[in-house]
């Protein structure tokens, strides 16, 4: 979709924000910059699903800090000031949040090359944790290399005794260069990077990439293709909630459903499999379609389908009517409500604590809304509510991939694209991905050639979440708590 | 004690600790229906980690190097002492107390090394450990006693030697005192529910993360140590089984002798059960586990209380003492 673009200047950008936020079923996508000239504000309305852009010119290189009034943003101007080297003023904790101070010369990825970086960077580069102070407080740093096969990502728990009284989450080790890189390639090739972005949310950020391509070129693609897409993207959720289950059973220590869940997760990834050549559906999904149509194998889908609700259905049961396992999730990492709409959740951790938002049916795409299934919520806002609503949403994503599958409009699945990017022009991408709303941003100066393409990962607005919902809680329940939120490490870094 | 059971006790002695690790593993994968590790892995492992070397934290002193051999070594003596199978050894010292108090100062050595290192993760697994050993303790020490009341002596041997006649009231004395023992060793040697020991997950661990410092040789001691008192407990357990079994039926030596085994065996099936379709205990939901334990050693306790009363209160007395 093509965003209302609006010109503010810097003054007013907070106020309008504010004011914005006010409404309701308004929220902030995103917030950045195009080449460190200027703050862009991407504003989504959840209701009607339109979007407004705020562009506002900056004279200097800091700028008064939004988050002072709107917390949310506290995470977003730290990636800015890594990104482009603005200095948010008055921000109550500046430090790294993408770029980590172990590269040796100071860079601004993303700024315009001819400007110099300012002096007031090199003294703001130093990660310095939150200081609790006291004789019993017993500081554990965990990470960056961690114990499982998993990302890497440095806590710092500080701790009374057993319980956590802080916990602060530093990342930036996986910081590969995505957004840059995509500006450099041809436009056409942008695919293969963007799905990159996070692995096994490759066909979210694929499709994502595609819609804001695919608004840039006023293409629509076909019908066949978009049920093809939004099959794509509910095996994927299928897939990588099953996952999270299993890893949730394995973190409980109960070890015979999730070596059972980790079994019926690689069927799901056989659905993939049939649907796309790619167990991670990777090259799936291009602008103006999909690559590949599976035709015969449809059946063989179906089939598939049919075979792993089956399985999972006793296995959740098995899972779900275990009363330890709720007396062990029960208000574990509990995430208020008014905070999680405070600091902008999204996704499952948004939906478990009573926030009714889902890009589905927030933001018409492929076969959203028309097949939009019930929005999974839970009112508690603890790990128990998390894993209810990924049960929930594997249970509607099975029922939604049975629909679409009965009901594929026949069609060519590609299209045909012009050579060139239209110039200076904004295309927004939005997707639910199984992490929660997924945004891909794409700028074109005038040459047609992209000039700024921003993701925003579900996991760069939760990472916050995780580190609220983890104070209080004893510091044996912190893998728990990190499992029932799922966050990626890769998607936050990029 | 005849030479063919000094000869069986070293065979098992040697064999029945990697056995019976490598059982609990095996039978875990099975479960998970994964084909899991030989039953010898603990050995290869270990063979392993002889090969390999140490590294050492800056910040710990000797303490640290001494206490993996020193813990062995008293395990050692444990594993003689305690009547954990079915032959016995005549020897002075298996005390019940001196058997108790060995077992805690092995544990109070490994914390010790836990926060000779400054390691924040042993230090915690070191925190936990002596939290939960203040709360298991009692269990054990109970257990034990219940059975020295009941045949008023403070010798272990004699207590699981056969010299000694089994009225129907001792049944109940040993079930009790085997389910607290079995109960109690399932958290002394931080298995579930208390702890995972198959887990990564250094911040939830217990027994792993107190070790979590030690590498090569001095690994493989703590493990050699770790499995031997795994069937040091459980054989105990078992002996205990074993004992109410022999005071209803009557069962001749070498078939007695099988079966305990047997019935270790059948404990590490029921630990890999339990390991497999429990769910992990919260932290502070681990003292109503162990209250289980605590539970069988104080009923097991005064069954023994009870019965010795009623054995000095034979019917002739009972008038005058009423």
């Amino acid at each position: 979709m093509i965003p209302v673009y609006k010109k503010l200047a810097i003054n007013e950008l907070a106020n309008t924000i504010r004011a914005d936020l006010e409404i309701e079923g308004n929220r902030v996508g995103l917030v950045t910059s195009i080449d460190g000239n200027q703050l862009i504000t991407l504003m989504l309305n959840t209701r009607s699903g339109n979007t407004v852009l705020y562009q506002a010119e900056l004279a200097s290189d800091s700028y008064t800090s939004l988050t002072t009034t709107i917390p949310q943003l506290h995470w977003h101007e730290r990636a800015i000031h890594d990104l482009f080297g603005l200095i948010p003023l008055g921000h109550p904790r500046l430090k790294p949040a993408i770029i980590n101070e172990s590269c040796e010369t100071i860079f601004a990825p993303l700024r315009e090359t001819a400007k110099p970086i300012s002096d007031k960077l090199l003294a703001t580069r130093d990660f310095e944790y939150l200081h609790i102070s006291g004789e019993p407080i017993f500081e554990l740093p965990v990470g960056p290399v961690h114990a499982g096969i998993i990302e890497p990502g440095h806590f710092m728990l500080s701790c009374l005794g057993e319980d956590v009284l802080n916990l602060e989450v530093r990342l930036g080790y996986l910081h590969r260069g995505i957004e840059k890189r995509i500006t450099e390639i041809p436009w056409r090739k942008a695919r293969f990077v963007a799905e990159a972005a996070a692995s096994d949310t490759a066909c979210a950020n694929a499709l994502a990439h595609a819609l804001a391509i695919e608004s840039l070129l006023a293409v629509e693609p076909s019908f066949r293709s978009q049920g093809l897409r939004t099959l794509a993207l509910e095996i994927e959720r299928l897939a990588m909630h099953i996952g999270d289950i299993a890893g949730m059973a394995y973190d409980l220590g109960y070890l015979v459903i999730a070596a059972n869940f980790s079994r019926l997760r690689g069927t799901a990834l056989r659905l993939a499999e049939l649907l796309s050549g790619s167990r991670f559906l990777r090259g799936y999904i291009c602008p103006g379609g999909v690559v590949h149509d599976p035709d015969r194998l449809l059946s063989e889908i179906q089939r598939t389908t049919k075979n792993l609700r089956e399985n999972l259905k006793p296995a959740l049961d098995f899972f779900i009517s275990n009363p330890a396992v709720y007396e062990r999730l029960r208000n574990t990492g509990k995430l208020s409500s008014s905070l999680a709409s405070e600091f902008g959740m999204v996704g499952v951790v948004a939906r478990a604590c009573n926030i009714a938002y889902d890009c589905r049916q927030s933001f018409a795409q492929g076969s959203y809304p028309k097949n939009h299934p019930t929005i999974a919520l839970q009112q508690e806002g603890d790990a128990l509510a998390r894993t209810l609503v990924r049960i929930a949403e594997i249970n509607s994503s099975l029922d939604l991939i049975d629909t679409i599958l009965s009901d594929l409009p026949s069609g060519t699945i590609g299209s045909n694209l012009p050579v060139d990017l239209p110039a200076n022009a904004i295309g927004i991408g939005i997707v639910e991905a199984f992490r929660g709303e997924l945004i891909h941003l794409v700028i074109t100066d005038k040459a047609g050639s992209i000039k700024r393409y921003a993701i925003k990962d579900p996991s760069f607005n939760n990472w916050t979440g995780l580190a609220i919902a983890m104070r209080n809680n004893v510091i044996a329940d912190f893998p728990i708590c990190n499992k029932s939120f799922a966050l990626s490490y890769s998607g936050h870094d990029l | 004690m005849n030479f063919t059971e000094i000869l069986c006790f070293i065979v098992l002695f040697l064999v029945l600790p990697i056995l019976i690790s490598g059982f609990i593993r095996n039978l875990k994968a099975r479960l998970q229906n994964r084909i899991g590790s030989p039953l010898l892995q603990p050995l290869y492992n270990l063979y392993k980690l002889l090969q390999k070397s140490e590294t050492i934290s800056q910040d710990a002193s000797p303490l640290f190097r001494i206490v993996p051999a020193l813990n062995f070594s008293i395990m050692l003596i444990l594993a003689v002492l305690v009547p954990w199978l079915p032959f016995h050894f005549s020897l002075p010292g298996s005390e019940i107390f001196l058997v108790l108090y060995l077992f805690a100062a092995m544990r109070f050595f490994s914390i010790i090394a836990a926060l000779d290192t400054g390691s924040p993760f042993s230090a915690f697994g070191a925190s936990r450990e002596a939290t939960l050993s203040a709360l298991t303790e009692p269990a054990i020490i109970l257990s034990l006693v219940a059975l020295g009341i009941a045949y008023r002596t403070s010798d272990l041997n004699e207590i699981f030697s056969f010299s000694q006649s089994h009225g129907l009231m001792q049944v109940s004395i040993w079930l009790l005192s085997g389910a607290g023992l079995f109960l109690a060793s399932l958290v002394e040697l931080s298995r579930m529910p208390i702890d995972d020991p198959t887990t990564h997950l250094e911040l939830t661990m217990v027994h792993e993360a107190m070790v979590i410092e030690n590498s090569g040789p001095n690994l493989a001691l703590i493990e050699l140590a770790y499995n031997l008192r795994l069937v040091v407990y459980y054989g105990l357990s078992a002996q205990c089984f074993m004992h109410a079994l022999a005071v209803l039926f009557t069962i001749d030596h070498a078939t007695y002798v099988l079966l305990s085994i047997l019935a270790i065996f059948i404990l590490a099936f029921l630990t890999a059960a339990i390991e497999s379709f429990a769910v992990k205990l919260a932290w502070r939901n681990n003292p109503e586990f162990i209250a289980y334990a605590l539970t069988m050693s104080l009923l097991a306790s005064l069954a023994a209380i009870f019965q010795s009363a009623f054995a000095s209160l034979s019917l002739g007395n009972l008038g005058a003492f009423l």
